[in-house]
């Protein structure tokens, strides 16, 4: 693998790198939005992210897995790069299909996979132009030579993308011009997913606060997203020209680049994921303070609805009110948040084989235990699809899934936990220890858990996994791990 | 002093009627009282109060009569809402979970409940759509759901699979008006109560009628079914 460009200057990956400069700039941000919208609307991403993502149903998971990802590819050891690239590859590797119209596409196209660091590149060049603090020739140059072996480690070679510079151009503008289309995934981008954006699991507490800010911010960042999309692309896709939003646009991205006169370390891209990330009832302190803020905007919003004046209108509860210390959730909800994972109200086996992506993710799993999860997942979904898809269309409806509320707990379930189990046990011993626990959940044992001598059998673990899988209780460790945002 | 003192607020329908009112001017009357007897109770150093404001079986009175009480009830949780957080009074519901009861409602029994769920004064629980039989049932069934073996299951035990189990058992109950029953109310937890039954009726009972039930009951023996113990001629 080439993965050196230039010898003798600095590397291109590691602390120095251009990339490492934009990695905690607000103006990224943006940029990442504007990039993934340009990806999006390449016909064969769009249809493999309508497909597979579960960037709608479960954006803050997915923003966190992507940036630990990008973060160990610019890193400075090669080893670390060079795994994350296999691991993305065999990830890639499982995802093919064909779109609407019955094109195929192929995760593992490597013009598609050029086109995405193109996007990425291109988008940071234009998220300097926009802040008016536009990159001299030089960097360009160098930071075109990070991406380009940036894709070289992925692919083996980046041949796909033009050596020079200047044809890079004239490359990304015929892209832009011949290939882009309107694509559904780019529509649900820019109108969707900001409109319907869950709430982090820190701020998971504070719904209201949570809603009133997203009517806000979300159909901005829409426009601000438009206006900044090539010309070329905005006349094909037919979006829409508003009086002012390029100004807004360029403001937008022009205070974002003030962060530049902040102190230094005051902004930290990687401190702020993993803060959100955070689940509430986690054992990290800073979850601590924010779950104690929760509760005081908990009270405090309690108290603005008691103080504001009556409706006068009375409506009888159209659903008993849950009973005292039930933690059940009804059948429509277990499917929206933990069985459609990809968010399209349907239940398909790119839902479960995010389930298997996530928990490999986070077990950093290898061959061959990654196979083995997936074909256990794999195995399940044909119990699934046999016991649940009446109506013979190949994928499961919540309509389906409620009206059988089913056994779920076949044999292929139980031997996902079975295999689960043996992944998480990472020392082979037959048990969970504290810390193989804390890989998987993030999270030190709960009080509840059944634990002996301070480690979790398998059985107990198996009967976990099943309660959760289909006696759908909530409030377990799962919950963070496979329904969280 | 005791430590959980319970009200059965009975006697508003038999006040209005005596002055010729509707019913539901006696409902009206009893918002005072509760805010007056709240107040006493605190003052007196009660640790917990519950009121029992309607039980599973109030649901049979008349549909413009329970209209009338979940309006009223909604009206006086808003307003003293504020007064009760600002008293450090730790406010809940016990029961709610008819669908009958508006959603509106049970949303602001949710909120006060949110709002005063910190306060370290006294607990004043609000016994609404309560049914002790029901209550009874639900810890069995939860702890059938919990799969306890039979041999395990003690007084102690059960007592946690009931709603707010924190709550101690009730010292004292008060019920106005005269009538001399339990109605469902509690079961488990006035099992060792002492009950006293003033003459007065609820909108006209204050906080010197709350203090002397209070004193009554200091004077009572309590014994738990022990037998008394000798004050007089003991050598210790």
């Amino acid at each position: 693998m080439t993965t050196t460009g230039t010898a003798g200057e600095t590397p291109l990956f590691g602390p120095d790198s251009r990339f490492s400069g934009f990695f905690d700039d607000p103006r990224w941000a943006l940029a990442i939005i504007r990039a993934t919208v340009l990806e999006a609307a390449h016909p064969q991403i769009g249809a493999a992210l309508v497909d597979n993502s579960t960037f709608v149903a479960h954006p803050w998971r997915r923003l966190r897995n992507t940036f630990l990802s990008m973060r160990r590819m610019f890193g400075a050891d090669p080893v670390v790069r060079e795994r994350e690239a296999a691991r993305l590859n065999r990830l890639h590797a499982r995802m093919s299909g064909s779109d609407c119209r019955g094109r195929a596409y192929d995760a593992m196209d490597r013009a598609t996979r050029a086109w995405v660091v193109a996007t990425l590149f291109e988008s940071a060049v234009t998220m300097c132009r926009l802040s008016g603090q536009p990159l001299d020739q030089d960097t360009m140059e160098r930071m075109y030579a990070e991406y380009r072996a940036f894709l070289a480690a992925l692919d083996g070679d980046a041949s796909e993308l033009p050596e020079d510079l200047d044809d890079f151009w004239r490359y990304f503008d015929r892209v832009v011009e011949d290939e882009l289309e309107n694509t559904e995934a780019a529509r649900v981008i820019l109108y969707r997913l900001f409109d319907h954006l869950p709430a982090p699991a820190l701020l998971d507490g504070a719904p209201t606060l949570w809603a009133a800010g997203r009517a806000v911010v979300g159909p901005l960042l829409g426009a601000i997203t438009v206006a900044s999309l090539p010309e070329a692309y905005r006349r094909r896709a037919g979006l829409p020209e508003m009086p002012g939003v390029s100004t807004l646009m360029q403001g937008a991205y022009c205070a974002a680049g003030l962060a530049r006169f902040l102190p230094e370390g005051w902004i930290n891209a990687e401190s702020i994921v993993e803060a959100l990330s955070l689940s509430p009832d986690s054992d990290d302190p800073r979850a601590r303070t924010v779950a104690a803020l929760a509760a005081r905007m908990k009270r405090a919003s309690a108290l603005l609805r008691l103080l504001t004046p009556l409706s006068g209108v009375l409506h009888p509860d159209p659903a008993p009110s849950a009973g005292v210390g039930e933690s059940r959730r009804s059948a429509e909800e277990f499917f929206r948040d933990v069985l459609d994972q990809t968010g399209d109200g349907h239940l398909d086996w790119p839902d479960l084989a995010a389930m298997a992506r996530e928990l490999c993710t986070r077990l950093d799993l290898d061959e061959p235990e990654e196979t083995r999860l997936y074909d256990a997942f794999a195995a399940w979904w044909r119990e699934l699809q046999a016991a649940l898809d009446t109506d013979g269309d190949g994928r499961v409806s919540a309509e389906e899934y409620a009206a059988a509320v089913p056994s779920l707990a076949g044999p292929a379930l139980i031997r996902v936990a079975e295999v689960l189990f043996d992944a998480t046990d990472k020392d082979g011993n037959g048990t969970i220890d504290a810390d193989e626990y804390r890989t998987l959940f993030r999270t030190a044992f709960h009080r509840d858990l059944t634990t002996t001598d301070g480690v979790y059998s398998q059985s107990a673990f198996v009967s976990d996994f099943l309660s959760f899988m289909s006696g759908r209780r909530t409030n377990t460790a799962y919950d963070p791990l496979l329904a969280g945002a | 002093m005791p430590r959980h003192v319970a009200c059965v607020m009975d006697g508003n329908g038999r006040w209005a009627q005596r002055r010729s009112l509707p019913r539901t001017a006696g409902h009206q009357a009893a918002e005072t009282t509760v805010i007056d007897i709240i107040e006493a109770a605190r003052a007196a150093g009660v640790e917990w109060l519950s009121l029992y404001a309607f039980s599973t079986e109030n649901w049979s009175r008349p549909g413009t009569e329970v209209d009338f009480l979940m309006r009223l009830v909604r009206r006086v949780v808003r307003k003293h809402a504020p007064l009760l957080l600002a008293r450090g009074i730790r406010c809940r519901f016990l029961g709610v979970a008819d669908s009958r009861i508006p959603r509106e409602l049970a949303q602001d029994f949710e909120d006060l409940a949110t709002l005063t769920a910190g306060n370290r004064g006294m607990t004043l629980t609000v016994a609404f759509d309560h049914g002790g039989r029901r209550d009874i049932v639900e810890a069995a069934r939860s702890l059938i759901r919990s799969r306890t073996p039979a041999d395990e299951v003690t007084e102690q035990l059960f007592a946690d699979h009931l709603p707010f189990p924190d709550t101690p058992d009730v010292d004292l109950v008060i019920r106005t008006s005269g009538e001399q029953r339990i109605s469902n109310f509690m079961l488990w937890q006035v099992a060792y109560a002492e009950w006293v039954f003033p003459e007065v009726l609820w909108p006209d009972f204050r906080a010197p009628d709350f203090l002397a039930c209070l004193h009554t009951y200091r004077r009572r023996d309590r014994r738990f079914g022990g037998v008394p113990p000798r004050t007089m001629g003991d050598p210790s």
